[in-house]
């Protein structure tokens, strides 16, 4: 069959149901058969200002996004002003006819700036400064606009309703009739998103029909997607993800403060705090749970988790870039005192407050030196769904098995990304226990008479033995001696030779794509299926191009770095901040330098549209560093 | 076998330390209760007070300042098993950790939460902490104190400590009594404990204090107690407490200011919505059989699968 790749934008007012709007359009899709990926843009606002989902979807494994798009659904008029540029040749418009005199001026929740360049484009090329300008403009690109009165539309469907509070799932409803999903599937989808509410159900069916008619008597469709096999398969944003890895990786101890991006995820485990399993001979059904606390900051977020760990419970936090420089000093304690802890860290937009609801890759350099003092901790990245879980499972096993301080980095963008992926295999992921103490009343916790540095653990409630941010003796006890803390620095520096030595380079750092290519491409986190597509694309117009994909940032794959850049012939940085952050610690380690910059820091996220032309202006025209502008 | 619960750390706090008679009373409370070291955990801040731990016999821990209270509690949550017990200084718990002496008061834990009260920052050399009154110049200051002073007794009724007390470190037997009902008390507990700085702190000595202490419980009517029989009086008997609580100047009261049994401990709020909480807590639950993971994400994570 032929290939299917449809790009769609769906935007409307925060609070006004766009992201379930999205929910249905992802599932509708992945009812179908097809493979879907969207990530949500927003504002740090409740209600009013503009929100959007961008969407794509394809019949083979989908990992980016890409403008322009082939249609773009307007809830709002805000969404016709903020994603003029979105659009080419074809796409379709669908929008709410009953908006098009609505004036730029009056549309009070754009930003300022925004709303003043849009006024400058609307002026330069003619149009007027309003809805219809905008759809005057993107009629001169090619752009074929679809206006409905969604109100009409809805009041007739649902009459002693409020039409407004449908208009999300007309929306959606419209959209895939457009593209020719079967109605049965997004009946389906209502029915899964509204779970047995039977009031809010009913109407939203209705809703969904009236759609379906309204584009097939105005003979709107222009696709007639055929079914494909659905394998068994979740729903889940990055987010979802690093909670089911942190429950598969046995977290029963889970503390935050609620913080954009990160708190969803605390929410998520909350919500599946009882867990299930079998006992020993499979007979007995055992009940255990995650349990977990919101703290009254992120400091006493931090210090809870270590607390608990102690215990003998794997425990962590979850927090975001402001969260996580109030967790320095803590961060600085669980690497002294070799605490299992896992932080999860969301990056978004900085510094300060920055773009609090925005991506952003630039606290790297920050998660390899928060905390004061020299102490080892690891920092690991996840670049997809599935990363996510694997390696929030695995961030608790290196926890435990070398007794420090785990950041696990997540940014934004993947947070807010919703992919298909398969049900994880809980019975394949591996759990680690820590070496412990032999109970015997004389445990030395810190004792130094180890091979590879790691020192049984105690725990509280099972040993005695004592914890101090001070330098220690072997038992925990404030020590000044002069010997006895040189062995004491060393031996918790040793830990990080031991897991260079036992952690397969493959969880560290890979080559994906060709071994050997003209282009080799270096990134981390959620830019890793964006430029493999990247790559497929420059393969179709003769360039070969790799990927050297960073996973772990400490203790850094220094060698196995060293060897693949210096066999590079063209490299080029990909990184969602402005100072090159992965690419400075590859120069620390290696002393290599990645001479071309890929960058992007205005907090939306990375398409493959615009890393395509950027490679393109770095292979063949020499620029050496290109910043990324696409995103409303 | 009954355990003194020392260990043989030398002691570094100054000579006449008030420090030494808190050390005696907990250690003494301990002994009388017959805890099993191992289910007893200490924790501490930074200072003089954050030593006390290396002094116990018992797991300890000595993080940092100001955070003592985040620290113990999640070592209650993750094993409400344990008896956790909290030794920090003025300065620790009302200045820098102010924020969770009073979060402490919502949640309730279970932590006994002892207040090393001697107005001065010590180890740093005898800046004015959080209880030292407006304008009073200990010998070390170059001013007299700018900043007004803190009620630790008040702040602690008003934040929701269900157990709230005073004791004075040079009354051993009266401390060692407050602090074993502190420990038996399922709730969180604060206690003021009044101690000179030999050292730093040369108005508030002890014999001053001497003089203008005295035992609420010496008033054979006063009952600071709420269980569910009495909880129609609960306004009188926080009202009361409020009141003795102000009494500050010529006379300072100790004793049990407060103690109220009938708000459910954070455990208890907790084990209403995780399932078996209490008798599961997650430091007791397994997370592995064979190595491999026990949780299958098709039954903890249903409603994320299409169907």
């Amino acid at each position: 069959m032929e290939n299917v790749d449809l790009s769609i934008v769906i935007g409307g007012p925060q609070g006004g149901g766009i992201d379930t709007a999205s929910n249905m359009i992802s599932k509708a899709f992945a009812y179908s058969g097809y493979q879907v990926i969207s990530v949500r843009e927003f504002h740090s606002n409740i209600k009013g200002r503009h929100s959007y989902v961008h969407l794509r979807v394809k019949n083979s494994q989908v990992r980016s996004l890409k403008y322009p798009v082939d249609i773009l659904v307007a809830l709002d008029p805000d969404t016709i002003f903020e994603h003029h540029e979105d659009i080419s040749k074809g796409t379709r418009v669908l929008y709410d006819a009953d908006f098009e005199t609505s004036e730029l001026s009056q549309a009070r929740m754009i930003m300022r700036d925004t709303s003043r360049r849009i006024k400058e484009m609307l002026e330069s090329a003619g149009h007027t400064l309003n809805v219809r300008g905008v759809l005057d403009y993107m009629k001169s690109k090619g752009a074929l606009p679809i206006p409905i009165s969604f109100g009409n539309v809805v009041s007739e469907a649902v009459p002693d309703g409020t039409p407004t509070r449908y208009f999300n799932t007309f929306g959606a409803a419209a959209t895939l009739a457009v593209l020719g999903i079967d109605k049965n599937y997004v009946e389906k989808v209502i029915k899964s998103v509204f779970g047995n509410k039977e009031k809010v159900i009913g109407p939203n069916i209705k809703v969904v029909d009236a759609a379906y008619d309204y584009c097939a008597n105005h003979k709107l469709r222009i696709k007639n997607l055929p079914d494909l096999e659905m394998g068994k398969k979740m729903l889940l944003t990055g987010n979802d993800g690093s909670a089911i890895g942190k429950v598969l990786g046995g977290l029963r101890f889970q503390t935050y403060y609620p913080i954009t991006p990160a708190s969803d995820e605390s929410t998520i485990l909350e919500e599946h705090e009882e867990l299930k399993w079998m006992d020993g001979e499979n007979t007995n059904l055992i009940t255990g749970g995650v349990t977990v606390v919101q703290a009254e900051d992120e400091i006493s977020a931090i210090n809870m988790a270590s607390g608990a760990a102690m215990t003998g419970t794997r425990s962590a936090t979850a927090t975001s870039g402001p969260g996580f420089s109030l967790m320095a000093e803590a961060i600085s304690f669980a690497g002294m005192d070799e605490i299992p802890l896992v932080v999860t860290l969301y990056q978004r937009g900085g510094p300060s407050t920055g773009l609090p609801t925005r991506n952003g890759q630039s606290d790297l350099l920050f998660a390899l030196h928060t905390g004061h003092g020299e102490f080892p901790r690891m920092v690991i990245s996840s670049g997809d769904v599935k990363e996510c879980i694997e390696d929030s499972a695995r961030a608790l096993n290196y926890a435990q098995r070398y007794q420090l301080p785990v950041i696990h980095l997540i940014d934004k963008n993947l947070a807010n990304t919703t992919e298909l992926v398969d049900i994880p295999d809980g019975s394949s992921i591996n759990i680690q226990q820590p070496d412990r103490s032999d109970g015997k009343d004389s445990f030395s916790r810190f004792t130094l008479d180890t091979k590879n540095g790691i020192s049984p653990i105690g725990y509280f409630g099972k040993d005695i033995f004592w914890l101090t941010g001070d330098e220690h003796d072997e038992k925990g006890h404030v020590t000044e001696d002069t010997w006895m803390r040189d062995r004491q620095m060393e031996k918790r520096f040793l830990k990080l030779q031991t897991a260079e030595e036992e952690i397969p380079i493959s969880e560290r750092a890979v080559v994906l794509g060709p071994a050997k290519a003209d282009v080799t491409f270096m990134t981390w986190g959620s830019q890793k299926g964006l430029v493999l597509d990247v790559i497929d694309a420059l393969g179709k117009k003769g360039i070969k191009a790799n990927l050297l994909y960073i996973k772990m940032f400490e203790p850094f794959p220094s060698k196995f770095v060293s060897e693949v850049l210096k066999k590079a012939k063209i490299v080029i940085g990909v990184e969602s901040n402005m100072t090159a952050q992965a690419c400075k610690v590859i120069k620390m380690n290696t002393g290599i330098d990645v001479e071309n910059l890929i960058l992007k820091y205005n907090g939306r996220h990375v398409t493959e549209d615009e890393v395509i032309d950027a490679s393109l202006r770095i292979i063949e025209k020499k620029e050496k560093v290109v910043v990324l502008e696409n995103g409303a | 076998m009954v355990h003194n619960f020392r260990t043989d750390v030398a002691i570094d706090w100054c000579p006449g330390c008030g420090d030494f008679g808190i050390l005696t009373a907990l250690t003494q409370a301990f002994t009388e209760l017959n805890l099993d070291p191992k289910n007893l955990a200490m924790v501490s801040g930074i200072g003089c007070s954050g030593k006390t731990p290396h002094y116990v016999n018992a797991a300890g821990m000595h993080t940092l300042h100001g955070r003592g209270i985040p620290f113990a509690t999640g070592v209650k949550l993750a094993n409400p098993n344990l008896k956790v017990v909290l030794t920090g200084g003025d300065g620790d718990l009302l200045s820098i950790g102010a924020g969770h002496f009073v979060a402490e008061g919502r949640r309730n834990t279970g932590i006994t939460v002892v207040l090393f009260d001697n107005q001065v920052y010590g180890l740093t050399k005898g800046q004015a902490a959080p209880t030292m009154a407006l304008g009073m110049q200990t010998k070390s200051l170059t001013r007299p104190n700018v900043f007004g002073q803190v009620n630790p007794v008040a702040l602690a009724l008003a934040s929701g400590y269900t157990f709230v007390a005073r004791g004075f470190s040079f009354d051993t037997k009266q401390l060692k009594d407050i602090i074993k009902r502190s420990i038996m008390h399922d709730g969180s507990s604060l206690i003021d404990v009044l101690q000179p700085c030999p050292t730093y702190n040369n108005i508030n000595t002890m014999e001053v204090y001497r003089q203008k202490v005295y035992k609420l419980e010496d008033d054979k009517t006063w009952n600071p107690t709420i269980n569910e029989s009495s909880a129609d009086h609960y306004e009188e008997i926080y009202q009361r407490a409020f009141m003795k609580a102000l009494e500050m100047d010529k006379r300072i009261p100790t004793g049990v200011f407060f103690e109220n049994n009938t708000i459910p401990s954070f455990p208890r709020r907790l084990n209403e919505h995780v399932k078996d909480y209490l008798t599961s807590p997650p430091a007791l639950q397994s997370v592995e059989k064979n190595g491999k993971s026990l949780v299958d994400p098709a039954n903890s994570f249903v409603d994320k699968i299409l169907q």
